[in-house]
């Protein structure tokens, strides 16, 4: 192969191969991990919030900025989902609002983005702690459980398929064709390629951050519900932390912090890393505590061989 | 490799070859960017190098400075064969290099600026500290040989453009340079500065050092150089005694064709009852760059903007594109008054701009040709504020390729990035992505800057059959040739304001200058 070729494989399946080499090593470190398909479906199940709230905030990469608010925005959608389920509010209502609250926020990070003209690290920063203070008001602190049957229902199986599982692939094939065939996606490209050029050559630079942030926390919101779904019950601390490994898989998928690069695909395969880091983790029986380091280590590792064989193959 | 070269020994060369390129050639994947080309140096001589954009202009001095390794060929300093210069070995060897994109550092003084890397230190108390005295009255004594009247404390972003060169300059003479390669250095300069720049590189010859100059500017070549080496796409054409030659034979080994200012297409003739098509008044803008402007432009007509460089006629046209904030003024276009808050607001109501900075307000790095013509296109197509609509990858790309065609892009596809392009290429790929859109009033700022030359009559050519094709079309120019050979009138600004108008038949570079400056 020359190295041409080689840029341009590693350019489309760098991503997977990482995720093919953690693979072999988890199952090397534990035979019980690769051989059963009962643990691949584990695995993929155990990578959709992940996939979910990295695909909000690849948008937010996208333009060359960062969400640093995702993880608290899930936990919002989550807690007014469960709370209004409570109250006897019906799926859909609650569904509907639970989503729209997370809008609100996405809504209320691009705005302030634009108005105050800083950049969305310090903004998202910020409400970060704001929409984390706002989940703890609204449950005073306390976990919503006794949630009724449908909420859990959310994350059941269909024909041995986890329904999140599903759900993620519905959805990225949705933003697969949203940044590839729209016009809309395109100019968020753009505009993470350059943005005043976008702004010569007609996109509306302020909006499109807005839509960007929406986009945003509208799918750290599905993602927030899916976790809700899962668990049982709402934590006002659930999703802390988690905007780091939405973050993490964006960058691992190939995504550039500068703006303009990445592909959704890419992030499915982040996210995948990520959920498989912690299901391998799982599965050799590793203490929650040494699973936080080994999990950074390993978004480390896994970043710097992808940019070492990049490297390589450029000089 | 670094050689150290004792100043006797420097001195020695004074009258000989002091810089030797023998037959080099630089080669990257698919392209010979260098073909078995010579240059040599002497020490007080200004040297120009000369050539179209893609000539490998660039490539020679990125080679001496260090960045490029040449494929072949063989580099001499001083009698001494040089191999694998390295940025750090292209400065130990006196040389110095003064980029078109200054890289002096906005937040630290002049004085410290000439001394970046290499500070004076003392001890004071036992601790090491940077030895102010010695370096402000070291520095001055650079300024002051280069006729610099700035006080060496001063932050470098406190001053203007014209001053951070020459700050580059002294910095060069600081480092003790033999050979300074300046890099269109009057792009960005008055007509003043340029007097001023000149004085200073006729010192540095007396100095005995040795100057590569790149210019494209031809009167200037003329004024400067001694000798002039010409290069054609990557290959050495001849090296030239610049007191033996008219500067109209120098186009002619160029671009091997003579090119003549002769007026582009016929003129547009305006009937005395005819209602101009496009209207502004009273335009003022937030910032004051521009103040009070009222200009009218014809159906079919191609209007210039002379001026000097920072008079407000690119920040007028900014306004009218709605890119920046006015305070007040009113645009019609064929008796309708417009709303323009933005430039999507301007495009779709019929206006198109090419702006003068392609790297930072025109292209952008991560899209390949076919994209970049086709993003304003699809959001004129596009509703809702610039929202809806689906990429439609084959038919742009048709057109994409249609404009390759037309204005000749040498690029490998419609799917090479832009980015990868020479500039003048990626100069033409964002004048198609506005021809692509197909509006009705045509703003081009500096539309032919950094094009060679072959390619600037061709967009000529193409602006005059727009006009014909009744397209409304505004011209910010620098360059006063283009302007008489390609508008059918001229407008001349002045600090922000209209300070006149001429028909291009009666209008001169003499006229356009003398309303451009000021007399007192």
């Amino acid at each position: 192969m020359t190295k041409e070729k080689f840029q341009s494989f590693w350019n489309k399946f760098g991503t997977l191969c990482i995720l093919i080499v953690l693979f072999i090593a988890f199952s090397i470190g534990s035979p019980k991990f690769f051989p059963q398909p009962a643990n691949l479906i584990q695995c993929l199940l155990q990578s959709t919030v992940y996939i979910l709230l990295a695909f909000g905030e690849f948008f937010a990469i996208l333009l060359g900025g960062i969400d640093l608010s995702v993880g608290a925005v899930a936990c919002f959608s989550g807690i007014i989902v469960a709370d209004l389920s409570l109250k006897g509010v019906s799926p859909v209502v609650c569904l509907i609002v639970g989503l729209l609250g997370a809008v609100l926020f996405g809504f209320i990070n691009g705005v302030l983005i634009n108005a105050l003209d800083l950049h969305p690290f310090v903004v998202t920063l910020g409400t970060n702690t704001i929409y984390r203070g706002i989940c703890l008001v609204m449950t005073g602190g306390n976990p919503l459980f006794n949630l009724p049957k449908w909420v859990k229902g959310l994350s059941a199986y269909i024909v041995g398929i986890p329904k999140p599982v599903i759900y993620v692939a519905v959805i990225g094939i949705i933003l697969v064709a949203f940044t590839t065939k729209t016009v809309a996606g395109r100019n968020l490209y753009a505009l993470g390629g350059n943005k005043q050029s976008a702004w010569y050559s007609g996109i509306n630079t302020k909006k499109y951050t807005v839509l960007a942030h929406i986009l945003s926390s509208l799918l750290a919101g599905i993602g927030g519900i899916v976790m809700l779904a899962r668990v049982g019950a709402a934590e006002p601390t659930a999703g802390a932390g988690y905007e780091t490994y939405a973050i993490a898989a964006c960058i691992i998928g190939g995504a550039s912090l500068f703006g303009g690069k990445g592909r959704i695909w890419g992030v499915i395969l982040g996210g995948i890393t990520i959920g498989t880091i912690n299901n391998g983790l799982n599965i050799m029986n590793v203490s929650a505590f040494w699973q936080k380091i080994v999990m950074g280590s390993l978004i480390i590792a896994s970043v710097a061989l992808e940019k070492l064989i990049s490297n390589k193959v450029r000089k | 490799m670094a050689i150290k070269l004792s100043p006797l020994f420097i001195g020695r060369g004074a009258h000989m070859e002091y810089l030797k390129m023998n037959n080099i050639t630089m080669k990257f994947p698919g392209v010979v960017a260098l073909d078995n080309v010579s240059f040599d140096l002497r020490l007080g001589e200004v040297h120009v190098l000369l050539g179209e954009n893609g000539a490998g202009k660039s490539t020679l001095v990125k080679i001496l400075s260090g960045i490029y390794t040449p494929t072949s060929g063989e580099i001499t300093i001083n009698g001494r064969p040089v191999s694998d210069l390295t940025p750090k070995g292209s400065a130990d060897n006196k040389i110095a290099i003064i980029y078109q994109e200054l890289s002096v550092v906005d937040n630290l003084s002049i004085a410290e600026n000439m001394f970046l890397g290499k500070l004076p230190t003392k001890k004071k108390m036992g601790i090491t500290v940077v030895d102010k005295e010695f370096l402000y009255a070291e520095s001055e004594k650079y300024l002051k040989e280069i006729g610099l009247k700035k006080n060496p404390s001063t932050l470098v972003q406190d001053i203007s453009i014209s001053e951070k060169q020459q700050v580059e300059i002294a910095k060069a003479l600081c480092s003790n340079a033999k050979v300074i390669i300046m890099d269109e250095p009057t792009s960005s300069l008055s007509i003043d500065e340029t007097k001023n720049m000149f004085k200073i590189i006729e010192h540095l010859k007396k100095n005995n050092i040795g100057i590569i100059y790149i210019s494209h500017k031809l009167p200037e070549i003329k004024e400067i150089g001694d000798r002039v080496t010409i290069l054609k796409d990557g290959k050495y054409v001849k090296t030239l005694n610049i007191s033996d030659l008219e500067v109209k034979d120098l186009v002619p080994l160029m671009i091997g064709r003579e090119i003549k200012d002769k007026f582009v297409g016929t003129k547009r003739e305006i009937a005395p009852d005819e209602q101009p098509t496009f209207v502004v008044k009273n335009l003022t803008r937030k910032d004051g760059t521009c103040r009070n402007i009222n200009f009218e432009v014809y159906k079919g007509e191609i209007l210039g903007f002379a001026g000097l460089i920072g008079a407000g006629r690119s920040e007028c046209m900014e306004g009218i594109f709605g890119a920046k904030t006015i305070s007040s003024g009113e645009v019609y276009y064929n008796g309708k008054k417009l709303k323009i808050h933005n430039p999507y607001d301007a495009m779709k109501q019929g206006i198109a701009m090419v702006t003068e900075n392609r790297r930072e307000t025109g292209f952008f790095p991560n899209f390949p040709i076919w994209k970049e013509i086709a993003v304003s296109t699809s959001l004129k197509k596009s509703t809702l504020g610039g929202f809806t609509g689906m990429v439609q990858t084959k038919s742009e790309k048709n057109i994409a390729e249609k404009f390759t065609k037309k204005l000749s892009i040498k690029c490998t596809g419609v799917n090479q990035m832009t980015y990868n392009l020479s500039g003048g290429n990626q100069q033409k790929v964002i004048i198609s992505k506005w021809l692509a859109v197909d509006s009705n009033i045509f703003i081009f700022d500096e539309p032919t800057k950094g094009i060679d030359v072959g390619a600037k009559s061709e967009i000529y050519a193409i602006m005059r059959s727009m006009a014909e094709e009744g397209k409304t079309i505004i011209m910010v120019s620098s360059e006063m040739p283009e302007l008489l050979s390609t508008c059918d009138r001229i407008i001349v600004f002045r600090d922000g304001e209209i300070s006149g108008i001429f028909n291009s038949d009666e209008a001169t570079e003499e006229k356009i200058m003398l309303a451009a400056v000021h007399l007192s």
